[in-house]
């Protein structure tokens, strides 16, 4: 341990250098006094003495600093030292300091924040036990229900059993329904509803993912052996701590889903949220559930009632491709044996053709991830290029700061400076300047993150994902600062300390320095506007597609929609009850009647809600041939409402019952697709291809095509049908009001708990919010990068003004001999402005082939435009040159102002 | 006079040895005293001596405290400690080892 009280003493002389160097002088005075004496006794005269003494002593000052440094702390002291001098730099020049502080914070800033959403939604893993052997049947990407043959992505209750059971390369397997039941529920004891996400899972679902429960325990195979008689549930740590405030006895409580009462048997790990990435349900249920959970789905029995993700944990050493190839045996063994008499032709065909892929589902299923994963990365690089935008200027400032410095390094350096030290000071500086750029940028991305999850939530509740700054986030954000730091201030450093020093300390401004020819700020300035038109062109492309989707015509009118849903189902009522119709009527009516409402309609879907649709058989069509058409089930109203022309036809009316024919309105397109040459008035198709009577619809009226699923889809099959004759437990309620919002929202949710209080309200908003909320990623996309685009350009033009103010201090007394020679104001000012001219051109034409080839990465991206549009690439050239020579007057003005004898006084 | 130079790395071994011997000393006595014993043959650059006992300071061979001089001055006093002496030991025998050695080359020359 000799070294640990070695380093004890250390330290403690660091602690107390001033007594120390106070001792030591005492010491040395001592030593000097007493030889002094001896030598006077000796003889000498004092003066002599004194001499003597300070000759048999040697160099004190240096004897002293060498007992100083011999404790170590020298690197330290002059480390505390260089910081101290480069924050004071930094605070004489605070315009500069606080453009590179900006942009560094920005820069590291929005990197960090980017990251962490893509991280969160792409990258990060789930956390369950060997997330690596999880693997997913098909490819995750389809949520609902189906019973169409041979389905890849969805499968049903029955499939899984048969699949759990027979595999032979899961040591584990599991099911997750698809959708996630949005239900509003009671705590028992308690009388206001609350919403509650239901994630129905197989019994097996903890046990294949390894999570324990926190508390209690989780669900077992046991709670999913027997339809309909396992009310328990697990519930997610976030809604226990929300909901039941971390109640200790929460195994005692009890909840309410629709009828049943379930028991809490388990609170799950906190750091578990589910399969899903960007939903955490608040609980989880038994899928022997199923039909009881509001809305009640079914099909726990049905052999083609497909409604369920299956996932697998891989047995050791069993491979992907071993695991595909037994599964999909399995596959077409358990669907030959369940289809029965459905084996016909055409389903062997397409039971032949299909192939069941198996997605590894370390990371989780998303929806999310198809959603915004090319956003994110468009982004992630966009931000990146502005990271190196930033970095452009800061050593642009690093240089031009380190060349004004020239003369008082060059002094030190004659004075014995070594020029390792000097390096070290300059990069300790430039250290200063990134680490607190990089703390300012820390702080700005946990708020950015926070901004950014709500922009992408599309103004909803937040999407539920963990986007803090985690270590290896913080870790990455740092290398990134430092090494920042180490690139642009070494080169500076090395170039203020390889000096001609005599030609530095002669000529601080002369000729030879004179001539301004600065190449590496000019590459720089170069390769800033480059960067600069290439967001540049990205904001003005993604602006533009913006504009375009704004201006699309839906079909129907999304202005003065208000919008709201009314879950029936977890208020007790069943779609096909006639007291959900009798509900349904009453609020139409009562609501209509409000003042300032002008129509209201319930409808199964408005915009961007999914679908139900169905392949449809016109008389003469062969069975298998039926065309895909959407459905809407609507209110007498809903055409009104949304006011949807009627071209051809008549409306609905009262006089459609249960018991007259059914009817449909179809629109524009599937009038062309069914009956391409006949009037469609009046004529019939069947919903379904099994063609049973009670699906047969007559055709009463032909509608104005809409947007249905979003505003860049190709017109789509899409029919109505009244709700009197096809009830449904519906979720949309539209109301066209005139005059303010509020009160009519309040009015018209005061209107429908007077008819049933237990009624539950929710995404109260207005039709054309909700359209605006199915382009979130691309006004997402649009509005950062436009911030960014506009960062870059205002990055590049302090650069631009950085560098030309100070080529325009060094030319000073060139200036000067020219104006003194003849030259006019006006030339001296075109003389600057030439050149910013000339750097921004080089920029520009370097900029364009990358733009354009950077650019068609994003055409996806866009809406209405080309990537190539020559239109956003000429304005956003024009807009960069007006910019920059804005930013290079000032320097070039400053030029036309020289005095010339000053300037040649100055010599 | 003339005066030699004390051989490089032995100072330590000096001071160490001057401790020993006189049980606590401040600077000047330390150099005085080398001085003096080696009949003023070895001299010290008197001031070396101080980088050496912060050097020893540091290895914890020697510990300092402030006293009082005779002639009533504030003065460092430094002392060995047991690590010093374990030290003086290693350093003298090691000196023993070297001299002996130059010695019989001087002599079978």
């Amino acid at each position: 341990m000799a070294w640990l009280s070695e380093l004890g003493r250390r330290v403690w002389m660091l602690l107390h250098r001033q007594q120390f160097d106070a001792d030591l002088e005492e010491e040395v005075r001592l030593h000097l006094e007493l030889r002094e004496q001896e030598k006077i006794q000796a003889g000498l005269s004092p003066g002599e003495a004194h001499q003597a003494a300070l000759r048999q002593f040697g160099n004190a000052t240096l004897l002293k600093e060498k007992s100083h440094m011999a404790w170590g702390w020298e690197w330290f002291e002059s480390f505390v030292q260089d910081i101290a001098y480069g924050s004071r730099a930094m605070l004489r020049s605070p315009a500069l300091t606080i453009v590179a502080l900006l942009s560094l914070a920005l820069g590291i800033g929005a990197n960090t924040a980017i990251f962490s959403l893509l991280d969160a939604v792409m990258l990060r893993s789930l956390p369950v036990k060997d997330p690596a052997q999880l693997v997913l049947l098909g490819k995750g990407t389809a949520s609902g229900m189906t019973d169409d043959f041979a389905r890849t992505q969805l499968y049903s209750y029955p499939f899984y059993r048969r699949m759990q059971g027979e595999n032979q390369v899961f040591s584990d397997t599991a099911a997750i329904c698809s959708m996630t039941n949005g239900v509003h529920g009671f705590v028992e004891g308690r009388s206001e509803s609350e919403p509650m996400n239901v994630q129905l899972v197989s019994g097996t679902y903890f046990g294949t993912l390894g999570v324990r429960a926190m508390t209690g325990r989780t669900l077992n195979d046991g709670d999913d052996n027997s339809e309909g008689d396992h009310p328990v549930t697990v519930i997610s740590y976030a809604w226990w701590k929300r909901s039941l405030a971390r109640d200790p006895n929460v195994l005692s409580r009890r909840l309410k889903l629709g009828a049943t009462t379930y028991d809490i048997v388990g609170v799950a790990p906190p750091e578990f949220f589910g399969t899903k990435v960007g939903e955490a349900p608040d609980m989880w249920v038994p899928l022997s559930m199923i039909k009881v959970v509001p809305p009640n789905f079914g099909g726990y029995k049905d052999n083609f009632s497909e409604s369920l993700l299956i996932m697998g944990r891989l047995k050791p050493g069993v491979s992907i491709a071993e695991a595909t190839a037994n599964v999909n045996l399995l596959f077409r063994q358990i669907l030959i044996s369940f289809a029965g008499s459905k084996l016909d032709q055409e389903n062997q065909q397409k039971l032949d053709r299909t192939k069941v892929p198996l997605t590894p589902m370390a990371t989780g299923i998303s929806s999310l991830r198809r959603q915004f994963s090319e956003p994110l990365q468009i982004l992630m690089a966009v931000v990146a290029l502005v990271l190196l935008i930033a970095c452009a200027n800061i050593a642009n400032l690093l240089l031009a700061r380190s060349t004004a410095r020239a003369r008082e390094l060059a002094i030190r350096q004659a004075l014995g400076a070594r020029r390792l030290r000097i390096i070290r000071q300059l990069l300790t500086e430039s250290l200063v300047l990134a680490l607190a750029g990089g703390a300012l940028g820390v702080a700005l991305a946990s708020v950015a993150n926070r901004i950014l999850l709500r922009m992408v939530s599309g103004g909803l509740d937040p999407i539920p994902l963990d986007v803090s700054i985690d270590s290896r986030l913080l870790l990455f954000t740092v290398a990134v600062t430092i090494t920042t730091a180490l690139i642009f201030g070494t080169v500076p450093a090395f170039r203020a300390t390889r000096l001609q020093l005599t030609d530095t300390l002669k000529a601080g401004r002369g000729p030879q320095g004179a001539s301004g020819k600065n190449p590496l700020a000019k590459a720089l300035v170069i390769s800033q506007v480059s960067l600069s038109l290439v967001l540049m062109v990205g904001a003005g492309l993604f602006l533009r597609s913006l504009v375009n989707l704004n201006n699309v015509d839906a079909g129907f009118n999304k202005e003065n929609v208000l919008r709201l849903n009314i879950d029936s189902s977890s208020a007790g009522y069943k779609a096909d009850e006639p007291r959900e119709v009798a509900l349904d009527q009453q609020i139409e009516e009562r609501v209509s009647a409000l003042p300032n409402v002008k129509a209201a309609s319930l409808s199964a879907f408005t915009f961007n809600e999914g679908t139900w649709d169905s392949g449809v058989v016109t008389p003469g069509m062969k069975n298998n041939e039926g065309v895909d058409v959407n459905h809407n089930i609507v209110g007498l109203g809903y055409l009104a409402t949304m006011q949807i022309p009627l071209l051809a036809g008549r409306n609905f009316s009262s006089s459609d019952t249960r018991t007259s024919q059914q009817v449909v309105i179809i629109s524009e397109h599937t009038a062309k697709t069914l009956f391409p040459r006949d009037n469609p008035v009046g004529r019939h198709y069947n919903l379904g291809r099994d063609n049973k009577p009670e699906d047969d619809v007559t055709v009463i009226g032909v509608v104005k095509d809409v947007k249905f699923d979003n505003l860049a889809e190709e017109p789509v099959n899409l029919d109505y049908m009244p709700y009197p004759q096809r009830p449904w437990d519906f979720g949309d309620f539209e109301v066209r009001y005139t005059g303010d919002f509020a009160p009519v929202a309040a009015a018209v949710q005061q209107t429908i708990h007077s008819i049933d209080g237990n009624l539950p309200i929710t995404r109260l908003t207005t039709l054309d919010e909700q359209v605006a909320r199915s382009f979130t990623t691309q006004s997402l996309v649009a509005q950062l990068s436009a911030f960014f685009g506009l960062l870059a350009v205002f990055l590049s033009c302090i650069g631009i003004y950085g560098v030309m103010s100070y080529v325009v201090t060094r030319r000073t007394n060139e200036i000067g001999v020219r104006m003194a020679l003849g030259a006019g104001r006006s030339n001296m000012l075109w003389m600057v402005l030439r050149e910013i001219l000339i750097l921004v051109s080089i920029g520009v034409v370097i900029g364009v082939p990358v733009t354009l080839a950077g650019d068609r990465l994003v055409s996806n991206m866009l809406f209405g435009l080309k990537a190539t549009d020559p239109l956003t690439l000429v304005s956003a050239t024009v807009m960069l040159l007006i910019v920059a020579a804005i930013a290079g007057y000032l320097p070039a003005r400053r030029a036309s102002l020289v005095d010339p004898m000053a300037a040649l006084r100055y010599e | 006079m003339h005066r030699d130079e004390i051989p490089p790395g032995t100072l330590y071994l000096l001071i160490l040895k001057t401790l020993a011997r006189a049980g606590e000393m401040h600077g000047y006595e330390i150099a005085d005293s080398i001085q003096r014993i080696s009949d003023d043959v070895l001299q010290v650059e008197e001031g070396s001596l101080y980088p050496a006992l912060q050097r020893m300071l540091i290895k914890g061979w020697v510990k300092a405290r402030w006293g009082t001089t005779a002639g009533n001055r504030r003065a460092r006093y430094y002392q060995l400690t047991v690590t010093g002496r374990k030290q003086l030991e290693t350093e003298l025998s090691q000196f023993e080892r070297v001299i002996g050695a130059i010695t019989r080359v001087i002599e079978t020359a």
